[in-house]
């Protein structure tokens, strides 16, 4: 439409099929390409033509996303989580489902006889997707795991000792597959 | 309509009580990214009209059982505050409001790329902070721009905008005044690139001819508002970025 001045909006003309292949924030309708999305346009070599969007979008889970949640709930051999928002991406909700599952393979590196000794319930926790249909976690690796908790039995909160928590209250001692960066208050 | 008390003559020396022709619009502002909790937001002026719209979302739809599995859900909330007509609003959703929601939320659908966001809703709230006529107009317009702030994927932004009749003369864009003293309203929500209709409404009564001219009015009228809206959001967003040279 020629009066493009970098920035285009839902519903501009980009060009046709035959100029250019749709890349993100495009959609083809009988052969014409328009944006879909508030951005610039950006052409590759290949031609593939994308709107790069100046506004926030709506955080999606990818695989390898790392998200924060809290324990809602412990079964035998999986814990529910409840997924809060995606790493570097913490202003905005999730545009999808948000219950995710940490099978008790997927807690840690080593063997893991009972669950309930590596979470606690309403533990807050980081880890990594690994599936996004399914959405299973991970907190396989060392900055995952648990970065808040409290005391099971006072609910008072736990503070790191080592390679486990204890309670300033009730002097309760708990283990967890502890992040290293629990109580550090950073994601 | 409600005739019958006293006539009250809407148009002299072919001119309206405020002054305008009959096509013309009233004054038109539009603001993006009013409010820093929303995802997506736009204030607009239609003459006396003042709206503001908050998109929320997409975000995990509940209840469950609402959810859909292949595409987002929009809920449209259109809401008058209690002193934004002259006598107190009750507040509170009423019939009047709840279907200019359901309408309004038809008249959105068809731009909305809901089938990226399956299993989730996308929320849009519409607050009428004063009323003169044609509110669910300036509400349909404000949500559309509101919904490109969130960043949600559209085919296009939707325009929209009342024609009626005063006083035996087919306009555009009645006024509160006009609109309780005219003959017929006719509300036009329109995706301005195709030309498809998405919302037409009438109330009272219009000979085919004054329809067919009344729509064509609303349309062109429609087209104006679809580039004050797409420069609104141009403006917002130029800032943030260097000048670019880009060429289409």
């Amino acid at each position: 439409m020629g009066r493009n001045k970098g920035i285009v909006v839902p519903g501009d003309f980009l060009g046709t099929t035959e100029e250019f292949t749709s890349g993100m924030g495009v959609y083809d309708e009988e052969g014409n390409l328009y944006a879909s999305q508030i951005g610039e346009i950006s052409i590759s070599d290949k031609r593939v033509i994308n709107v790069l969007p100046v506004v926030e979008t709506p955080p999606i889970l990818e695989e390898g996303d790392v998200v924060l949640g809290r324990i809602e709930d412990i079964k035998d051999t999986v814990a529910i989580v409840s997924i809060a928002c995606v790493k570097g991406k913490e202003k905005r909700e999730i545009a999808a489902p948000t219950q995710g599952i940490i099978h008790i393979s997927n807690i840690k590196k080593g063997y893991v006889s009972e669950l309930k000794q590596e979470f606690g319930y309403l533990d807050v926790i980081k880890a990594k997707v690994l599936d996004v249909k399914t959405l299973r976690l991970s907190t396989e690796e060392r900055d995952l795991g648990v970065i808040k908790a409290i005391c099971m039995k006072c609910k008072g909160d736990l503070e790191r000792k080592g390679n486990v928590l204890r309670c300033e209250r009730c002097k309760r001692v708990e283990t967890r597959k502890i992040s290293e960066d629990y109580g550090k208050g950073m994601i | 309509m409600k005739e019958g008390k006293e006539k009250i003559e809407l148009i002299k020396e072919g001119k309206r009580l405020d002054g305008r022709g009959f096509d013309e619009l009233r004054p038109i502002k539009i603001e993006v990214g009013v409010l820093k909790r929303a995802d997506g937001s736009c204030y607009f002026e239609l003459g006396d009209n003042k709206v503001i719209a908050a998109v929320y979302g997409p975000r995990e739809m509940h209840p469950r059982h609402a959810q859909d599995a292949k595409m987002a859900v929009v809920k449209f909330r259109y809401n008058m505050a209690p002193f934004s007509v002259d006598d107190r609003k009750r507040p509170g959703p009423d019939r009047r409001s709840v279907e200019i929601s359901k309408v309004s939320r038809e008249a959105l659908d068809p731009v909305i790329m809901r089938e990226y966001y399956p299993k989730t809703a996308i929320d849009v709230y519409v607050e009428i902070l004063q009323s003169d006529a044609g509110t669910r107009t300036a509400g349909i317009n404000a949500a559309s721009v509101a919904l490109a702030d969130a960043g949600i994927p559209m085919k296009d932004l939707v325009s929209s905008i009342a024609v009626g009749k005063i006083g035996g003369e087919v306009v555009l864009d009645l006024n509160a005044m006009e609109d309780n003293h005219g003959e017929a309203d006719m509300p036009v929500a329109m995706v301005s690139r195709t030309n498809t209709i998405t919302l037409l409404q009438m109330d009272g009564r219009l000979e085919k001819e004054e329809f067919e001219r009344g729509l064509k009015l609303a349309m062109r009228a429609c087209h104006q508002i679809y580039e004050l809206q797409r420069t609104a959001l141009i403006d917002r967003y130029s800032e943030s970025v260097d000048v670019g040279e880009g060429e289409a």
